[in-house]
């Protein structure tokens, strides 16, 4: 993938993050036990998926309930700190015409595919999805 | 070509040339190259594509974790993918191809 096809990839995917989330603000999903229902997974097995929640949890951070937002799901606070930092990033890289993210996205996939990395992490997201199923997210 | 189903249809004619050039030391890397058939990864890519299972099996890592995070992209991406995801697994048996080809 080519350096301007990811950006513009982040950059459609965080607006669409963005209005998701104020969607979801404005309608108050956190008191909604029942989410959102756009999870394909939920919907078809009735078992949440590893992810979801993670609205509940970054809606729960922005009125800045941290303990709510870690119970919703830690997934959420990932998200957030993506949802800051990428959109910054990107500008960054966009102004100063630079590829230092690009660089840095290549790099942490060379990372991630490296069995000592990838392992825990994948054991990470099943036990995160364990406690998904058990809370009946 | 029996491994036609491996590659898009505008670029066999060029991997036939390419081959034919080959110089032939290079043939016993060609032949240890294993591709990922279209067709398999759309059956996970329909199965689990909301876990982005197929964007790492194709090599996609950053894509992979992307789509694993946000629930296949609010559902919405992973459908998306049904349809896009057979091109990109040809896309990238191209790029492995390459690695020996150049």
């Amino acid at each position: 993938m080519s350096r301007n096809k990811l950006y513009i990839l982040l950059a459609v995917a965080c607006l669409v993050g963005y209005s998701w989330l104020f969607f979801n603000y404005r309608s108050g999903t956190e008191t909604n036990p029942d989410g959102s229902g756009v999870c394909i997974f939920k919907e078809v097995t009735h078992i949440p998926c590893p992810s979801c929640g993670s609205t509940r949890s970054a809606i729960s951070l922005l009125h800045g309930n941290m303990t709510d937002a870690l119970y919703w799901n830690p997934i959420g606070f990932l998200l957030g700190i993506i949802l800051v930092v990428v959109p910054l990033w990107l500008l960054f890289d966009v102004v100063f015409q630079k590829d230092s993210f690009f660089r840095f996205y290549k790099k942490s996939e060379a990372t991630l595919e490296q069995k000592k990395v990838a392992v825990p992490l994948i054991i990470l997201v099943l036990a995160n999805w364990i406690w998904n199923i058990f809370k009946a997210l | 070509m029996m491994n036609s189903k491996f590659f898009e249809g505008h670029h066999l004619s060029q991997i036939r040339d390419r081959l034919i050039a080959m110089d032939e030391s290079k043939w016993g890397m060609l032949q240890t190259l294993q591709f990922k058939d279209p067709t398999t990864i759309l059956i996970v890519s329909i199965l689990a594509g909301s876990l982005g299972i197929d964007r790492f099996l194709i090599g996609d890592t950053g894509l992979g974790v992307g789509k694993l995070l946000t629930c296949g992209g609010l559902g919405i991406w992973a459908i998306i993918d049904w349809f896009l995801i057979m091109d990109a697994t040809r896309e990238k048996n191209l790029e492995k191809l390459q690695l020996v080809l150049y």
